[in-house]
């Protein structure tokens, strides 16, 4: 079988728990940090109900991109795609995949590196905090996937404390929330759909799903493990999205570039604490690391079945050299990150990263169930 | 002075002087016992050199036969070897018909040795590597094998309270340096047969004897199949303690943190053992090795246990809080009053920056240096004499340290922050860990003080993925924290009572993961309550 001339999936298992953590994790920090923005861009005062639609949209999506895996549960996109369409068609059509996670990488960290330099290392260089991620993220690719399940093991209550600490923390001052969130729906339900395109459209992240499905212990029930990460981060969006609003108010909201690192540092918990937003900063820098090491970890692993190389950690140091570069040059300033997460911009661009290549592959498997030839044939 | 010359004689000598260690080794492999009674005991002295620790007590059996006694002094129990020499002496008379037929002789003898152990051996490097464990050699002319008598007599130092690790409750009993006594101080405590025993000897010189004890039945079989694979593949001439073995044996030796767990107490060996763990005992060592180790398995203390559980979570958190407190503080206040003092509460802030006022370092550099002197202060309270090391403390901490602040070299604040991270790693109960954790403080504060809290987040994440990689004897390190176990929390960031405490840990001990019978909660019956 051909099955055999490209290397095997590796022995490396994560148990689902792991997935969900990472998942969660990667999804709700580009959230947290931005979104609020893009949301009540449009929908204004209703941003938690464009939230809120955005799961099901975002929901669809997974499906799409996880439906393929699942059904073959042992095999990475890599290999299924050279099963389905044949050997070159099929590497070829996982480059769009790996271009989609170079795209993703570079813009996490550079957020990343964006929010800390306008909130708190104002003179320290961008490359140099790009760099220092992008080696964090490569020395975790490097140690393999289960040490980046562990470690979201290890992150995940200290991610998901911190932001609910702020969001309690803020709750003294929802004194606004009834004159900010009304009048509720009042512009009709098209500013909220459009509102929920951004969110869902973010969903390309889980593109790396598509490489982790069969290092996980129960392939088969992934797709749930995706949408419950789905359902957690949708919740914090939700959470975060009314809190912004109530307490900066939907213009200020919309206007500022860190809406929810604003939020918390108007928060004075008492005389002697105040400026918690390091802690949420670290917290999120921890989830920026989880989503980065992972689409390190998935890139490089995909880049080596495409070539045939054995093991894929001869690739991490120059890849990521690419991707540090790709990060602090894709982008001029923290305005252009805010251009490219416009619906017009982001979503055919996404939607493209998405369906080009899994309706290609879906459409490949609908025709071989169709001829009644069995899908895992050559 | 005059170079006082070994007793030698013309006789043969197959060992020359230029001979190299190995050679020997094999010559002294070779060398047999003979017939002669004066040859052998000529041999077995030239092998040692003559020696004056080999103790040669030559006496005749039954007042005809040539014989002797060989023993290493001081290792042997004087009454038994006296009660041997009156049996080879006078009790063999009884014996008939040897005079007839010398084949008779040995069997007879054997069977009138009345010592523990008899054994023949014929090979001079075994019968001297026997001498070494206490036995007398008994050589009678015209045998060419000797009797091997248990003589030994044991001297040990007296079973105390092991010094680094002092618990207010629980057995005031350690380990020693003898491995006979070691193992029996566990065995008192797991009086099955199911706890095995299996010895090896390490090292060609040293010919350490290195025993690994489990209990058959919980130990994973793979995980002792590798642990005895490992431990085999040591091919090294010295063995002197157990921190040579733990390298030999490590995961992965590029790492600050322990992967073994040492302990001296036999109680914490044993809970180990019951756990499902291997302990490894080393001849000589009064550390024994606990394996598979894991990070939180440092931060527990035995009377975490024995106290009742509130008590020993408090403690035990206590302990975490000391343990990132001693890592991160020095880094945290660099950060801080170079970065980010927008942090900072005004008025603390104001404190701050008056007391830095004169002071002629940057903030690195005066929180270095008084964590390098406090380092050496530290290792010379150990090496000093005991009864100075109180002088030492009061000039170097409290001398030192008002004298410093005076002369405006150094800024209160610095030593504040100094003095409690040093006082905060003590807290850790396990020493190796406490003194990793020491050796990563210094890399947090010089990441802090190049790139702030965001230096200390990357090196946050670099240690993460180090710790997360590491595994111990195939298990994560990191366990069940990552991989996040629920069960065995209660177990190891916090104390369970021991009744709720109904399952071994996961990974380690599954082989029989119930340990007693769940639900026993003790309440008052219902009579008692009316």
């Amino acid at each position: 079988m051909a099955a055999d001339n490209f290397p095997k999936t590796t022995t490396e298992k994560i148990a689902n728990r792991q997935l969900l953590f990472m998942l969660f994790m990667m999804r709700t920090t580009v959230v947290i940090a931005f979104l609020p923005v893009l949301t009540s861009a449009d929908a204004l005062q209703d941003a938690w109900a464009s939230a809120i639609v955005s799961f099901f949209t975002s929901a669809l999506l997974v499906l799409i991109i996880g439906g393929l895996g699942i059904r073959f549960p042992e095999l990475t996109i890599v290999e299924y795609a050279q099963k389905l369409i044949g050997k070159w068609p099929g590497r070829a059509i996982c480059l769009i995949i790996v271009w989609a996670l170079l795209v993703i990488v570079a813009t996490d960290t550079r957020i990343y590196a964006e929010a800390l330099i306008t909130g708190f290392l104002t003179e320290t260089p961008l490359p140099l905090i790009v760099f220092a991620m992008v080696i964090a993220g490569s020395t975790a690719a490097y140690s393999g996937l289960e040490v980046i399940g562990r470690s979201a093991d290890l992150l995940f209550p200290i991610f998901i404390s911190a932001i609910l600490l702020s969001l309690i923390f803020a709750i003294p001052e929802f004194t606004l929330l009834k004159r900010n969130l009304e009048p509720v729906l009042a512009r009709g339900v098209g500013p909220v759909l459009r509102g929920a395109l951004v969110p869902t459209i973010i969903i390309a992240q889980y593109l790396c799903l598509t490489m982790i499905i069969p290092a996980t212990n129960q392939p088969k029930k992934a797709l749930g493990t995706a949408l419950w990460a789905l359902a957690g981060s949708t919740a914090v969006l939700t959470l975060v999205a009314l809190a912004v609003t109530a307490i900066l108010g939907p213009d200020r909201g919309s206007r500022s570039v860190f809406p929810f690192f604003n939020l918390v540092r108007t928060l004075q918990i008492s005389e002697f604490l105040e400026r918690v937003e390091i802690l949420a900063l670290f917290a999120w820098g921890f989830g920026i690391f989880i989503g980065v090491s992972v689409f390190m970890y998935c890139g490089t692993r995909a880049v080596a079945q495409v070539i045939g190389l054995h093991d894929y950690r001869a690739l991490i140091a120059p890849l990521a050299v690419i991707w540090g570069t790709f990060s602090v040059h894709s982008y001029q300033d923290i305005f252009q990150i805010r251009t490219y997460f416009d619906a017009r911009i982001v979503v055919p661009f996404n939607l493209f990263w998405i369906l080009f290549p899994m309706g290609i592959l879906w459409a490949a498997y609908g025709i071989r169930r169709l001829t009644g030839r069995k899908p895992n044939e050559e | 002075m005059r170079i006082q010359r070994r007793k030698t004689d013309n006789t043969y000598n197959p060992l020359t002087d230029n001979m190299d260690i190995s050679e020997r080794f094999q010559e002294v492999q070779k060398m047999k016992l003979e017939s002669g009674l004066e040859q052998n005991l000529q041999t077995l002295q030239q092998v040692c050199g003559y020696s004056q620790d080999v103790k040669i007590r030559r006496f005749s059996i039954n007042r005809q036969i040539p014989a002797a006694l060989v023993y290493l002094d001081n290792m042997v129990k004087d009454t038994t070897v006296e009660e041997l020499l009156r049996t080879l002496m006078i009790d063999t008379r009884k014996i008939e018909g040897w005079d007839k037929d010398i084949g008779l002789l040995l069997p007879a003898i054997k069977d009138l040795l009345i010592v523990n152990g008899v054994e023949e051996a014929d090979s001079i490097g075994d019968l001297f590597f026997k001498m070494t464990f206490g036995n007398t050699i008994i050589v009678i002319e015209g045998q060419s094998t000797a009797f091997v008598c248990s003589t030994v007599d044991l001297k040990t130092r007296a079973i105390t309270e092991p010094s680094a690790e002092t618990n207010i409750r629980g057995p005031r009993e350690g380990f020693v340096e003898s491995l006979c006594v070691n193992i029996t101080l566990i065995r008192r405590k797991i009086r099955v047969p199911h706890l095995w025993i299996e010895t090896l000897e390490i090292g060609s010189l040293t010919k350490t004897l290195v025993a690994f004890a489990y209990i058959k039945g919980l130990a994973d079989e793979k995980m002792l199949e590798e642990l005895r694979s490992r431990l085999k593949r040591i091919d090294t001439d010295t063995i002197l303690e157990s921190g040579h073995v733990e390298q030999y044996i490590e995961d992965q030796p590029f790492t600050p943190f322990p992967l073994t767990l040492r302990t001296e107490r036999p109680d914490n060996a044993c809970s180990a053992l019951l756990s499902g763990r291997v302990v490894i005992i080393t001849s000589g060592s009064p550390h024994v090795l606990i394996l598979p180790a894991q990070f939180p398995m440092f931060f527990q203390a035995s009377d975490d246990y024995y106290e009742k559980p509130p008590l020993g979570s408090f403690i035990r958190i206590l302990r975490w809080m000391g343990a990132i407190i001693s890592v991160f503080l020095p880094g945290f206040y660099v950060a801080i009053v170079n970065f980010h003092q927008e942090l900072l509460p005004t008025a603390l802030l104001m404190r701050i920056t008056a007391t830095r006022e004169g002071v002629p370092f940057p903030v690195v550099a005066e929180v270095l240096i008084m964590e390098v002197l406090f380092e050496i202060l530290r290792e010379a309270g150990i090496r000093l004499p005991a009864a100075v090391g109180p002088a030492i403390s009061i000039v170097g901490a409290l001398v030192l340290g008002e004298a410093a602040i005076r002369a405006g070299m150094v800024s209160p604040a610095v030593v504040i922050v100094i003095a409690l991270t040093a006082i905060a790693n003590f807290s850790t109960p396990v020493f190796s860990m406490a003194i990793a954790l020491r050796l990563i403080r210094f890399s947090f504060t010089v990441l802090a003080a190049i790139f702030g809290l965001f230096g200390l987040q990357f090196g946050i994440l670099l240690m993460l993925i180090h710790l997360c990689s590491l595994r111990s004897l195939g298990i994560p390190y990191m366990k069940p924290l990552a991989p996040f176990i629920a069960q065995d929390i209660k177990d190891n960031i916090l104390v369970g009572w021991i009744w709720g405490r109904s399952t071994r840990p996961k990974l380690v001990g599954y082989r029989e993961p119930f340990r007693q019978k769940p639900g026993q909660r003790p309440h008052p019956g219902k009579d008692d309550k009316q």
